[in-house]
């Protein structure tokens, strides 16, 4: 009794400062290597600051200027960082809706009862290997099978599907599609595995009532499976999301940092990339940083007040 | 009635078939398209430079073991250098990631404190910020502060890993009660302990589902450590692998840089094989409920 | 490659010129007087580093390391600058002493206090190198930062099948005659399209012959980018060419061009100096490809062309802040004065090298040859040229410029975007990569 009266005791009065020191060293690491980097990008987009040749140019005040010079028109009369942040979000989107579409059709065959899928594990060790490789690394593996004097064009040629080999790392189709499938293959069976976790998790007596009402799979679907996965969903979708808007690697190699053609491949992280390298032009990076996470944030917090809206009705 | 009824377990039977035919095969064409790019890695392995110029044909090339010596000992990447880098890197920030991201949803599940909701919140917005945004400031002070090619550079910052805690804490919230918790603490271990000893076995299977794919991540990173790792002592495997691609012409040998894709996946593949098995029972049993 | 190469190339010559192959030449010793134990030497690629190694002999207790980062993207650059500005906090075995760099960026360097001046430091006798390359490594008060190994003339190489075939001669003197203008150039092109050949494999073959003969600097003083005259000349005959079908959208370094080097290679023609088929020409002259029966070594003869130019060049620069001063004049003496070791380069290593009187000597040589142009002696074809190459019209933006602009204007030439697109995403990537130049509104 005594006992459990001073245990009692304990936790009201001291257990609160484990909690802070069980969080502390996230918080230090947190500030030393995110946040003060954070504040300190933020910092530099209001300065002039890059290299000219072995020459340091700046810092100079410039208020807004980065940020100004971004958001005119280029050369090109476009707006280069919103083309390119539309390309990032069409190469997302073009990765992003078969994976999600083929995860979520896996996952419940995966998980249903009446179907009994046989050689699961192997199966699903699988689809979860190709996110295994390095996205650089498959990016070359691509390029080189379809390269206009690669193996896809050669077997095209001879077996007299096309006359002439096919660049398809000339043409926006196709180098979208390619970049596409590249992610949608990288990811799917990732998430896959999170919304089968997400299924399991759901009340199993909620299938069984509803098998008993005479529902059909495609109503158990819609009414059961899909709202109440709607919290992981939407969790898979902000990280997939998040993911893509920093999507850098596979275009980067596939088209060796060119985002050909027309620019059209170029995301906003190759962007960034361009200033950094080289001239380590530190504002205009800087710049591009904040607008990213300025769209990022919004388009999560829309991404996520949809579907908690949806989740809700 | 009876016949109805036969009839009608028959057709739903027929249709139960042909359903698992359709994802029988759905599942096939899937399982095919990723071992197709496996398969041919492997094959493209065996290949010589002129083999791979030459007509494209499925037979093996017979050059598998040339290109593994060209490749393991190609003067300037040094790839045994860059897998040991890697390993360092991916290895350390997978532990301190996971630990760490344990401990503290650990911190903030399972104790009341003032600032518990806003501290969580916090965490949330955070985990929207694109790593880019930090990127920028962290490589100029990396630079500023001399700590270039420095390893554990790239291995701290996992200490705070917003995506990984949030996981944590949804699996804490499901699997943990917290009656486990009181008792250890009846039984006089300190917290601690308690943490280490108790909560941590219970965690495992989400801790080795954080554990690989932040290994996987750290792993194939390529942005950070190409702008941080100057030195060719200092290089990973996926900056090494970027620097064959754009060898010049006189050392461009394709074989050789199928053979060192292939070797950049080994070590990844043996780290999942090991922990496959809890990956999959992990975010199984950690599912995340509302 | 380069070591098959050379062993392909070292075996004829080996029997010719059996004298200079014995011994390894610089055996002088040098002082140890406060020298550090480590010659650390940055460098893009191992054409240099394979020489260094074959015909220099290191001093006693000294180690060298070489940092090798492929070019791409700006990448042997960027880690170079990395490490030149933190020369000074650089541990001695750490500094840089020397560093390698090519004529596209090279003022980057000279004009700089990274480098330093190595008459000061005892390289002076520049009697038989050209004056270009010494201009070349110079800054704009004259003082001389490096010397370069090489002279770099380049000519057109021409097979010689195609042309009995198709000129009804393959005599070097008749071609030379056929081709001597861009007009006359674009007649022999047309007679190659009609009988089914073509002219050259890449649009951007014939580039750095009119890059090297600007009016002006891709920038200028008041860092506005300049189109010059030639380089829209170039855009004009490359979108003509391949228009006529006269060659290739792929760009020179690409496997499609390269491959119409080998046997069933349709290209009349190929442009470059003597590093070129050194280590460019793979499908031509390669191990695999003349284990296969695909090569066409012989088949070629050396020309000067349409228009006289040179291209690259691997120039050493002295690091300041090297802790290995007299290694560092030594080797650079070694690869411009050292006879042994420049004949070595011309007799075994098939370069052209800077060093007039030793080129002179192979020039003159009527028993001298190079297998792959059939015997022909290139080095007096080189050795014509050498002497009118002037360096004028550099910058520190040449590479990406360069680079760039072949690029995007391929887009155009593939048909992917219109003219003017091509040349706005050129300044469009100009402006991401150089902050400081103005490109055209």
């Amino acid at each position: 009794m005594a006992e459990s009266r001073r245990i009692k005791h304990r936790k009201t009065v001291s257990y609160a400062k484990w909690a802070y020191i069980f969080i502390i060293p996230f918080f230090v690491s947190y500030i030393l290597f995110t946040l003060v980097p954070q504040l300190l990008t933020i910092y530099n987009s209001f300065f002039e600051n890059y290299m000219n040749g072995l020459q340091q140019i700046g810092p100079n005040f410039v208020g807004l200027g980065n940020y100004k010079a971004l958001l005119s028109p280029g050369q090109s009369g476009t707006i280069d960082i919103l083309k390119y942040f539309g390309n990032t979000m069409a190469l997302w989107i073009l990765g992003a809706v078969p994976q999600f579409l083929i995860a979520l059709m896996l996952a419940v065959i995966f998980t249903s009862a009446r179907l009994n899928i046989k050689g699961q594990g192997l199966a699903k060790a699988i689809i979860y290997m190709p996110n295994l490789i390095m996205a650089s690394a498959f990016s070359m593996l691509i390029f080189a099978l379809f390269s206009k004097v690669g193996p896809i064009n050669k077997y095209l040629v001879a077996s007299g599907i096309i006359e002439q080999s096919f660049d398809f790392l000339t043409v926006k189709v196709s180098v979208r599609s390619l970049i596409a499938l590249l992610n949608f293959l990288m990811w799917f069976g990732n998430t896959t595995i999170v919304l089968m976790a997400g299924i399991m998790g759901i009340d199993q007596s909620l299938f069984e009532s509803a098998e008993i009402d005479g529902s059909n799979s495609i109503q158990v679907f819609f009414d059961i499976t899909l709202p109440l996965l709607m919290p992981i969903l939407s969790y898979a979708l902000i990280t997939s999301l998040i993911g893509g808007i920093q999507m850098f690697d596979v275009p980067q190699v596939l088209t060796n940092g060119r985002g050909t053609p027309n620019l059209t491949s170029t995301t906003v992280i190759m962007m960034l990339n361009n200033f950094l390298s080289g001239s380590k032009n530190y504002g205009r990076a800087g710049a591009v940083s904040v607008l990213l996470f300025i769209i990022t944030g919004i388009l999560s917090t829309i991404v996520y007040r949809m579907l908690a809206k949806q989740y809700k009705d | 009635m009876t016949i109805a009824n036969s009839s009608r377990s028959r057709k739903a039977k027929a249709q139960l078939f042909i359903l698992r035919v359709l994802a029988y095969l759905f599942i096939g064409i899937l399982v095919a398209m990723c071992l197709f790019f496996f398969v041919m890695l492997l094959l493209m392995s065996s290949k010589s430079n002129s083999q791979l110029q030459g007509a494209f044909s499925l037979k093996w090339g017979g050059h598998f073991l040339e290109n593994l010596h060209n490749a393991w000992n190609d003067a300037s990447t040094n790839i045994p250098r860059g897998m040991v880098n890697s390993f360092i890197v991916a290895m350390s920030s997978a532990l301190i990631t996971t630990y760490f991201s344990a401990l503290t949803a650990y911190g903030i599940h399972v104790y009341e404190f003032r600032f518990k909701r806003a501290i969580f919140t916090f965490i949330m917005a955070i985990m929207m910020i694109p790593a880019q945004v930090s990127a920028v400031g962290f490589i100029q002070l990396a630079y500023k502060f001399g700590l270039t090619n420095k390893l554990w550079l790239l291995i701290l910052p996992g200490m705070a890993a917003p995506v990984v805690f949030f996981y944590m804490k949804q699996y804490l919230e499901s699997v943990l009660p917290l009656e486990m918790v009181e008792a250890a603490r009846i039984d006089g271990s300190s917290e601690f302990r308690i943490f280490n000893e108790v909560v941590l076995p219970i965690m495992k299977p989400a801790v080795a589902v954080q554990m690989i794919f932040s290994f996987v991540s750290s792993w194939n990173n390529y942005f950070m450590p190409s702008l941080l790792l100057t030195k060719p002592e200092k290089r990973t495997v996926p900056i090494m692998i970027a620097m064959l691609r754009s060898a010049d012409y006189s050392k461009f040998d394709m074989g050789k840089v199928f053979m060192f894709i292939l070797l950049a996946i080994l070590p990844v593949m043996l780290v999942y094989a090991v922990l496959s098995k809890s990956i999959i029972k992990g975010v199984t049993s950690g599912s995340v409920k509302g | 490659m380069k070591k098959l190469l050379s062993a392909l190339l070292t075996v004829p010559m080996v029997l010719a010129l059996a004298g200079c192959q014995g011994e390894k030449p610089a055996e002088e010793p040098v002082e140890e007087g406060g020298e550090g134990k480590v010659f650390h030497i940055y460098a893009w690629n191992e054409e240099f580093k394979g020489f260094f190694e074959k015909y220099y002999t290191v001093p006693e207790g000294v180690e060298v390391v070489w940092t090798i980062v492929p070019s791409d993207n700006g990448q042997y650059q960027d880690a170079l600058d990395l490490a030149l500005l933190n020369q000074d906090s650089a541990s001695a075995d750490d500094k840089i002493d020397m560093f390698l760099a090519e004529s596209d960026y090279i003022v980057k360097y000279t004009n700089t206090d990274y480098t330093q001046d190595i008459k000061q430091l005892g390289v002076t006798n520049f009697s038989n190198t050209y004056p270009y390359t010494v201009e070349a490594a110079s800054d704009a008060n004259g003082v001389v930062k490096g010397v370069s190994f090489q002279c770099c003339p380049a000519g057109m190489l021409y097979r010689k099948s195609i042309a009995e075939a198709v000129l009804g001669t393959s005599d070097p003197e008749e071609i030379q005659a056929m081709v001597s203008d861009w007009d006359k150039f674009d007649e022999v092109a047309a007679k190659m399209k009609d009988a089914g050949y073509l002219m050259t494999a890449s649009f951007a073959e014939t580039f750095r012959v009119f890059s090297n003969n600007t009016e002006s600097a891709w920038v200028d003083a008041d860092n506005n980018l300049v189109i010059d005259p030639a380089i829209q000349t170039w855009m004009d005959q490359a979108e003509k060419f391949i228009e006529n079908g006269y060659t290739l959208t792929s760009g020179v370094w690409d496997a499609e061009t390269t491959a119409e080097m080998g046997k069933d290679g349709k290209a009349f023609c190929y442009f470059g100096p003597a590093w070129y088929y050194n280590f460019c020409m793979g499908p031509a002259f390669g191990e695999d490809a003349v284990k296969e029966g695909t090569d066409t070594v012989g088949d070629w003869a050396l020309i000067a062309g349409p228009q006289a130019y040179f291209w690259g060049g691997t120039w050493l620069l002295a690091a300041t802040g090297s802790d290995n001063p007299t290694m560092l004049a030594d080797v650079m003496d070694t690869f411009i004065n050292n006879e042994e070791v420049v004949t070595a380069l011309i007799a075994n290593e098939a370069q052209f090298t800077n060093n007039k009187k030793v080129n002179q000597k192979f020039a003159d040589d009527p028993d001298f040859g190079n297998p792959y142009l059939d015997g022909q002696n290139d080095t007096a074809v080189f050795n014509a040229m050498a002497d009118n190459i002037t360096f004028r019209n550099h910058t520190i933006y040449d590479q990406l410029c360069n680079e760039g602009l072949q690029d995007k204007f391929s887009e155009y030439l593939k048909g992917e975007v219109d003219k003017e697109t091509a040349m706005a995403n050129f300044y469009t990537f100009l402006n991401e990569k150089y902050p400081a130049v103005h490109t055209p509104e």
